[in-house]
């Protein structure tokens, strides 16, 4: 029986009709089935450079950037030899034969996609598994293989796991996972905020619909790992998922589309406004002496959604028309102002997102340093407030940019961004989470 | 929806009126000087009039873009398209009944204008924008009755002054020196570009508008003009919306027939 009584309209990422009448509690993280393996894929998808430890060990220069022993060097064909790396290492991380290990060789052998057994994070109680597996099974692998003595396993270890244990984190290190070292996260519950949106904008191929929908499942899914998204919070958290993650009623794609030719932020305002009106979400007060009239709701958690929706559709007109990244804060900034000027109810996340742009704008444009928007997360000292709700737009305006910033994408992802974006479910969340929905919508 | 016609700004002041019209993109801004295209180019100081556009990535018919339902629908800005730099226009607002606060700079810059990036600071207000984007955007800020040559100033660096006593001419105290009053024509005109540099040829930016003018048109609350304590509306108006995303933070299932 569900908790609530919220039905959703499904759609695809072009505006086209997937299913009706969808339970709300149907794309909770808690229920549903694509969710629940995205997060099992974040936590068992691993990626390996071996170009880069092939690198390192050619060069000496190991445990990060101009970090070279003299003199100690190793001429090993890695890349040459991915085929049969990636055997011995599949072999090595197996827990049975025919588990759910696998070891993809991509760009050549230049890099693999690693996937670690759900039985081996089973066994333990950190996500680290996945990462720390692979990389010391790719030791064993390497070692094997290519016959290393015992003088040289050294450079080995330093070359796959970098730095670490000096360092908190695999510093210079090869094998990478979207999740950072838990010392890294800003408190309990964070891991699955503590993912760049470069990352997330490249495992998406820069589709602003998907990026935003992978966002937000990893930051409302966090919500419930954090403790937010209960009691009387899971409602607010559902309905922001499903309206501004997963284009619920196609709310996203229709108030972009009204706005697409010439629409201004301010015009994306009215069109929401215009909708939650429509859809008797806000309703009239009495007018005031100047003429104005504030509106009332029943339901803060539903307008919330709606304006969530709205903000993440005027990011898109305003860094979609701009095809630049850099308007972010400025628009979880004025849309949340505007939208309060224009109604008299509270913005996004009643207040949060306005405050989370105002410190985001002042780190993200050189004023007290920082970075671009690509490199902001849900766990960033100066993101981390909105509860879910900022992040899948910083994402999506990473997407759409045409190539503004100095510090890309691209670069910041590394690896990680582009190997991962072959795993389907990671790449196109919204088909498999509307998929999902509706396989357990009778269920629910 | 037939009917609903956008507000922007609630209040019964004349400055929440003024506040209100500016935002209002319907509202034609009232032109009040001119300033040639060229002569705005040199005050902001990012190319040499006539000079070609430089980018900061290859124009996007060229360059191709990602199959993305976004992008295939969202219109991009001219200076997009050609794949401009993102440069700035700053100003510096006086609080002795300037055109605009701050923060009205954003509002109605967001409501008038499609793909700008404006930032609001204690005392300077930059809008980004692809260069040839910024230039037309530009233009309406400097040339209409949202800009007074004596009370707001185009500043790219050092910008303080904006709290400061005005000086003899009722100009805005700027450390860079970057406009002088002209005793002649009583006009104010820039001797430097936004950032400092010195300019080859002042040039005249027009009369700094009436006190009483000014008070008319600002949209300023100010103890010793139209105080905002005196707008019961508005003040009302903001605290209901604290006290709703107080109560909204605390359990917004609970907060009902507000």
């Amino acid at each position: 029986m569900a908790k609530y009584t919220d039905k959703i309209e499904l759609y695809d990422d072009r505006g086209r009709l997937f299913a009706s009448k969808v339970p709300l509690e149907a794309l909770s993280p808690l229920q549903n089935p694509a969710i629940q393996k995205i997060v099992s894929f974040v936590k068992q998808c691993v990626t390996v450079n071996l170009e880069g430890i092939e690198k390192a060990l050619a060069t000496g220069e190991l445990g990060g950037k101009w970090c070279i022993i003299q003199g100690r060097s190793l001429k090993l064909d890695l890349v040459k030899n991915a085929d049969s790396i990636a055997d011995s290492l599949k072999k090595t991380l197996q827990v049975s034969k025919d588990d759910d290990t696998d070891v993809k060789v991509l760009k050549g052998g230049k890099h693999l996609l690693v996937k670690v057994p759900a039985k081996r994070l089973n066994a333990g109680v950190e996500y680290t598994t996945g990462v720390t597996s692979t990389a010391a099974a790719l030791c064993c692998s390497i070692v094997e293989n290519f016959k290393v003595s015992i003088w040289n396993a050294d450079l080995i270890h330093s070359a796959v796991w970098g730095r670490y244990p000096q360092t908190m984190e695999m510093l210079g290190g090869n094998v990478s996972s979207l999740l950072s070292v838990p010392q890294q996260n800003e408190g309990m519950g964070y891991a699955l905020r503590n993912v760049p949106c470069a990352h997330i904008a490249l495992i998406t191929k820069k589709n602003a619909m998907n990026a935003a929908a992978l966002s937000s499942i990893l930051e409302q899914a966090a919500m419930f790992e954090m403790g937010d998204a209960i009691g009387n919070f899971e409602r607010l958290h559902l309905l922001g998922l499903a309206f501004q993650g997963l284009n619920g009623n196609n709310m996203v794609y229709d108030i972009v589309k009204e706005n697409a030719k010439s629409g201004t932020l301010g015009d994306v305002v009215v069109s929401t406004v215009k909708r939650a009106i429509a859809d008797k979400v806000i309703k009239p007060m009495d007018k005031l002496s100047s003429g104005y009239v504030p509106y009332t709701t029943d339901d803060l958690n539903l307008w919330n959604a709606y304006a969530a929706a709205g903000m993440l559709a005027g990011t898109m007109v305003t860094c979609g028309s701009a095809r630049a990244m850099q308007h972010t804060p400025s628009v979880f900034i004025y849309f949340n102002d505007l939208i309060e000027r224009e109604t008299g109810l509270p913005g996004v996340d009643f207040g949060r997102v306005a405050g989370t742009g105002v410190e985001m704008a002042f780190f993200s444009h050189s004023i007290y340093g920082g970075g671009n928007p690509a490199v902001f997360h849900g766990n960033h000292i100066v993101t981390r407030h909105s509860k879910g709700f900022t992040i899948p737009c910083v994402s999506a305006a990473v997407a759409l940019d045409a190539g503004t910033v100095i510090y890309t994408p691209e670069k910041i992802s590394g690896v990680v961004g582009e190997v991962l974006s072959e795993v389907p479910e990671l790449r196109e969340p919204l088909k498999y989470v509307n998929e999902a929905a509706v396989s357990i919508k009778g269920g629910v | 929806m037939a009917g609903f016609k956008p507000q922007f700004y609630p209040g019964k002041s004349k400055v929440a009126a003024n506040r209100k019209k500016y935002i209002d993109p319907s509202y034609k801004l009232e032109k009040l000087r001119t300033i040639s295209d060229d002569e705005l180019v040199k005050i902001m100081g990012h190319r040499v009039p006539g000079e070609a556009y430089k980018t900061t990535h290859p124009p996007l018919a060229e360059m191709g873009e990602p199959a993305c339902p976004i992008r295939e629908m969202v219109e991009p800005t001219p200076g997009a398209k050609a794949g401009d730099r993102i440069r700035y226009i700053q100003f510096t607002d006086s609080v002795y009944f300037a055109p605009l606060t701050p923060y009205m700079r954003a509002w109605l810059g967001h409501t008038r204008y499609r793909g700008v990036d404006i930032g609001v600071l204690s005392g300077r207000v930059p809008l980004e924008a692809r260069e040839r984007d910024l230039e037309k955007v530009a233009k309406e800020l400097v040339e209409t009755e949202i800009f007074d040559p004596a009370r707001s100033a185009v500043r790219g660096a050092t910008v303080h002054g904006h709290s400061l006593r005005l000086d003899e001419n009722g100009l805005m105290f700027d450390m860079l020196k970057r406009y002088v009053y002209d005793n002649k024509s009583g006009n104010v005109v820039y001797v430097k570009d936004q950032i400092g540099v010195p300019l080859d040829t002042p040039i005249s930016v027009g009369k700094p508008v009436k006190e009483e003018e000014l008070r008319k048109r600002t949209s300023e609350f100010r103890v010793d003009g139209d105080p905002f304590r005196k707008d019961t509306e508005l003040v009302g108006f903001i605290q209901r919306l604290h006290m709703l995303r107080t109560e909204a933070g605390f359990d917004p299932s609970k907060v009902k027939g507000i």
